[in-house]
């Protein structure tokens, strides 16, 4: 059996548990009454409504789920083809909901205790006192909390138990219920507004599906036992709720559930009191005590999902991954579990049952819209790793039907619940630009589509996507190092340039493989690589930290160096690579590279090149002839001059020196360098540019061509004027987007 | 070493069972003094067994990496071996099993009673069903 084999042990059972499990609790143990109050024959039918839109999701979430088994669930889904904006709404507002639902079903929790000892009333006087529910609420739900804290395996087990124990208890009492039932019981109907309001108010009920698709890496055969867990579940609660709201209305006389609702008792709980009426008080304990355990799982199950979200955010790098911590005694992510417990007996305390169902339902009905949306996204960009086992019938009729109807739904969400949902949503947007813009390098499959296409999309699209693009964070300098001997040049340089662009260095060693080797076989006899990788780093590193910037370091092994240097620079998200060349430096030059490759492929960032005949930035010479490499170029001698006080010296060849010396004052001026020495030369470019290093410690110079330094590094094309000057040369690239007829003519 | 003592040396090939990165070092550097010939680090990843896990699969085996990765400053030779499962005395066992372990080598983390058995800390199980020496290995303070 394979890691991935032994990985996966939650069966078809266990996975149907954890949705059923998190959602029966609340539906039928607390909110029936009210809903029944509230629209009398049609709550049975506002919960099925529920159950239909919670059934599009459930599909839209099976078909991803298959895709892409990760945790993270549904956040996860949404952060990848929506990207780290959306990413951010579903995350928080799938925490957050979490949190909410578990304060609910803790307060639901709270009334069964008090309701089975007989307690009522507050505690405390005046405003500080608080009800004996929520009171027992709060002990109840930090109880949970520690439990997922310390992390007992055995409240898992036990949830499939309650489970089975709920639909048995939920049975019975259905079928008994049926005996006694009598439609012209049925309160009147009330129209249809009021029974949607009761829609968006019980819709907490339908939150637990989503939860299995966070497990989805633990499920065994996901391609077949998710879609049945996820699915099976909305099927299960939404025939048993719909059948308890039918027996508990049609079951007692008219006005039975109104008469308890309005009645003094302070914590009435209709299903008990129905249970009691027509089954006697055995069926009123089974109910009771079947509250107690349906809340406490919920709230169990909703504890561990949350902290499944927090790891996957945390991975993203939409909230800091310090947050997944591990306990080192426990084995569990315990600061993320804190911080969503003390978040819950926040809620517990400030408020009361319906906010915090609508809070919860509202949060989730933006999750959900936005899942079908991704499920849209993916299947219309249809990347090439995208094979769901499952797929949605009816496409796209249905995911379209799934976000239409879940958006609709938070309209009839309760008021101060759902300017509270849409609250967090806002505050998740801002949190993306203020915070998680700058670290998150997640791109959605949505914007990489805009913008690769960004000639055929209409520009405001390609504005709106590009402008909300995660930026990964600061500037980025890429260092990557093969010989000992320039390791010290090439840090100082990156780390100078980085100091004033406030950014960090990333030096990478990379290490050249025979081709004969493979990459795996090289790597198991990693040691003495990553001896010898580990001392040039550590160099490097410490070079990099005399200037007081950020180091990371990386090892790669790749069986063509320079290859490896222009994918590094990509999966680094480097902003810009400085890299030695000469002999002895990557590779041997001379190595053929395929013409169409130069065709189509320039730098993916911008490049430096150093030809190292030692580091001395003292005197540069800059020669120009304007455009964006040797741009790149002063951009370099500015930074230089910063650092070092570097003596610039500008110089442009042109047989007419007034002409050239105009062209260089304006270019002076545009590039800030208007401090720079400038020298115009006439006769044979270089010419020109050897005799006048003789003077300089550095030639800079701007590659003149796009794809230069690539056919440079790869050896196909040689430059006399490196090798015939005497100090040392950095060859700058930019780095530039251009379609390939452009480069083409 | 010379071929009489390899089936009898007891650190011949210790199985190291460790749970984090900081627990790896602190283990491997109280292991080392005794200069084992050979080690396999072992990391159980505790499944729940037909039940959600406490951390996600992917954490842990990131987990299991890390502790690898410090066991090996200290025996830069030291294989590695991941076992998955609920009970992680079982999983030491097996994996002492499969890879022949001479002995077991672990460092037990301590603290009071409440702690222990909150942690599931697997010492007495350890020592009373092993079916191989286990070497209880000092603490830096104590040894």
């Amino acid at each position: 059996m394979s890691d991935e084999d032994l990985a996966k042990d939650l069966g078809p059972l266990a996975a149907l548990t954890i949705g059923v499990g998190t959602m029966i609790g609340a539906g039928i143990f607390v909110l029936p009454g009210e809903a029944i109050l509230r629209s009398g024959s049609l709550a049975s039918v506002a919960f099925v409504l529920g159950g239909v839109i919670a059934m599009f999701t459930a599909l839209s979430a099976s078909e991803l789920g298959t895709a892409m088994p990760r945790s993270g669930g549904a956040y996860y889904y949404v952060n990848h083809a929506l990207g780290p904006m959306f990413g951010s709404v579903a995350g928080w507002a799938n925490w957050l909901g979490l949190a909410f639902a578990s304060a609910f079903y803790m307060v639901g929790f709270g009334r069964y205790i008090a309701r089975i000892f007989g307690l009522s009333g507050s505690v405390g006087a005046g405003p500080v006192s608080i009800t004996v529910v929520k009171l027992i609420a709060l002990v109840g739900g930090a109880f949970f909390v520690l439990i997922n804290y310390v992390g007992a395996k055995e409240t898992g087990r036990l949830q499939n138990v309650i489970v089975v124990l709920l639909i048995a208890i939920l049975t019975v009492f259905t079928l008994l219920g049926t005996l006694r039932a009598d439609p012209s019981n049925l309160p009147p109907a009330t129209d249809v507004v009021t029974t949607l309001e009761t829609t968006g108010l019980i819709f907490v009920s339908y939150l637990g599906f989503v939860q299995i698709t966070s497990v989805a890496e633990e499920i065994k055969d996901p391609g077949k036992n998710l879609p049945r867990a996820v699915i099976g579940s909305v099927v299960i609660v939404t025939v048993i709720y719909a059948l308890v709201l039918v027996i508990m209305s049609a079951a007692v006389p008219e006005g039975f559930i109104a008469d308890i609702i309005s009645s003094d008792a302070e914590n009435p709980i209709a299903v008990v009191e129905v249970g009691q009426y027509i089954q006697g008080a055995v069926m009123g304990g089974a109910l009771l005590f079947g509250g107690l355990l349906a809340t406490a799982s919920s709230a169990n199950a909703s504890i561990l999902a949350s902290s499944r979200i927090n790891f996957a955010m945390g991975r993203d790098r939409i909230v800091t991954p310090a947050l997944n911590e591990i306990h080192d005694r426990f084995g569990t992510p315990y600061r993320a579990i804190g911080i969503t417990g003390g978040l819950i007996l926040l809620f517990i305390v400030i408020g009361d049952l319906t906010l915090l169902s609508g809070a919860a339902s509202g949060l989730h009905l933006i999750i959900y819209g936005l899942l079908n949306l991704a499920l849209i996204v993916m299947r219309y960009v249809a990347p090439e790793e995208y094979t769901p086992d499952f797929v949605v019938p009816l496409y796209p009729l249905l995911p379209i039907l799934g976000t239409v109807l879940s958006f609709a739904l938070l309209v009839f969400v309760a008021g101060d619940a759902l300017l509270l949902s849409f609250g967090i949503a806002g505050a998740a947007v801002l949190w993306y630009f203020v915070y998680a813009r700058s670290r998150t390098e997640k791109q959605g499959i949505l914007s990489k589509h805009v913008l690769s296409r960004s000639r055929e999309m209409p520009d405001a699209a390609v504005n709106a996507v590009a402008s909300v693009q995660p930026d990964g964070g600061e500037y980025r300098v890429m260092v990557p190092l093969a010989n000992p001997a320039h390791e010290q040049e090439l840090i100082t340089l990156a780390s100078a340039i980085a100091k004033q662009r406030g950014g960090t260095v990333v030096a990478t060693h990379i290490v050249t493989v025979p081709d004969q080797t493979a990459l795996a076989a090289a790597a198991e006899r990693s040691d003495d690589i990553d001896q010898s990788s580990q001392h040039l780093l550590d160099n490097a590193r410490e070079d990099a930290e005399t200037f007081g910037v950020d180091v990371e370091t990386h090892t790669i092994l790749s069986h063509k160096s320079y290859e490896a240097i222009f994918d590094a620079a990509r999966t680094h998200t480097a902003d810009l690579v400085v890299m030695g060349w000469g002999p002895n430096s990557h590779g041997s030059p001379g190595r053929a590279e395929s013409a169409i490759d130069e065709l189509t492929e320039a730098v993916p960032c911008d490049f430096l090149i150093f030809r190292d005949r030692g580091f001395d930035p003292s005197r540069i010479l800059l020669p120009t002839a304007g455009g964006p490499d040797s741009e790149l170029s002063a951009a370099v001698a500015k930074l230089l001059q910063a650092e070092f006080d570097a003596e610039v010296t500008l110089l442009n060849v042109d047989d007419d020196p007034e002409a050239g010396e105009a062209f260089l004052a304006a270019w002076a001026a545009d590039n800030g360098l208007e401090g720079a020495e400038r020298l115009v030369e006439s006769g044979d470019v270089e010419t020109a540019i050897r005799n006048a290093t003789e003077e300089s410690t550095l030639l800079l110079l701007g590659a003149t061509e796009e794809g230069l330094l690539r056919r440079l590094v790869s050896g196909t094309l040689v430059l006399d004027v490196i090798n015939d000057v005497e100090c040392s040369v950095l060859l700058a690239e930019k780095h530039r987007k251009r379609g390939l007829l452009e480069r083409l003519f | 070493m010379s071929s009489e003592t390899e089936h009898t040396d007891v650190l011949s090939h210790v199985l190291l069972p460790v749970a984090n990165e900081a627990d790896a070092s602190a283990t491997a550097a109280a292991l080392e003094r005794y200069g084992p010939s050979h080690v396999t680090a072992l990391h159980v990843v505790e499944k729940g067994g037909g039940v959600p896990d406490k951390t996600p699969v992917e954490q842990s085996e990131a987990l299991a990496e890390e502790s690898y990765a410090a066991v090996r400053s200290v025996f830069p030779d030291a294989d590695e071996h991941t076992a998955y499962g609920r009970d992680v005395v079982a999983e030491i066992f097996d994996a002492a099993e499969a890879v022949d372990a001479s002995a077991i080598a672990y460092r037990s983390r301590g603290g009071n009673r409440l702690l222990q058995f909150l942690s599931g800390d697997v010492s007495l199980r350890l020592v009373t069903e092993a079916n191989r020496p286990v070497v209880a290995l000092p603490h830096e303070d104590g040894a």
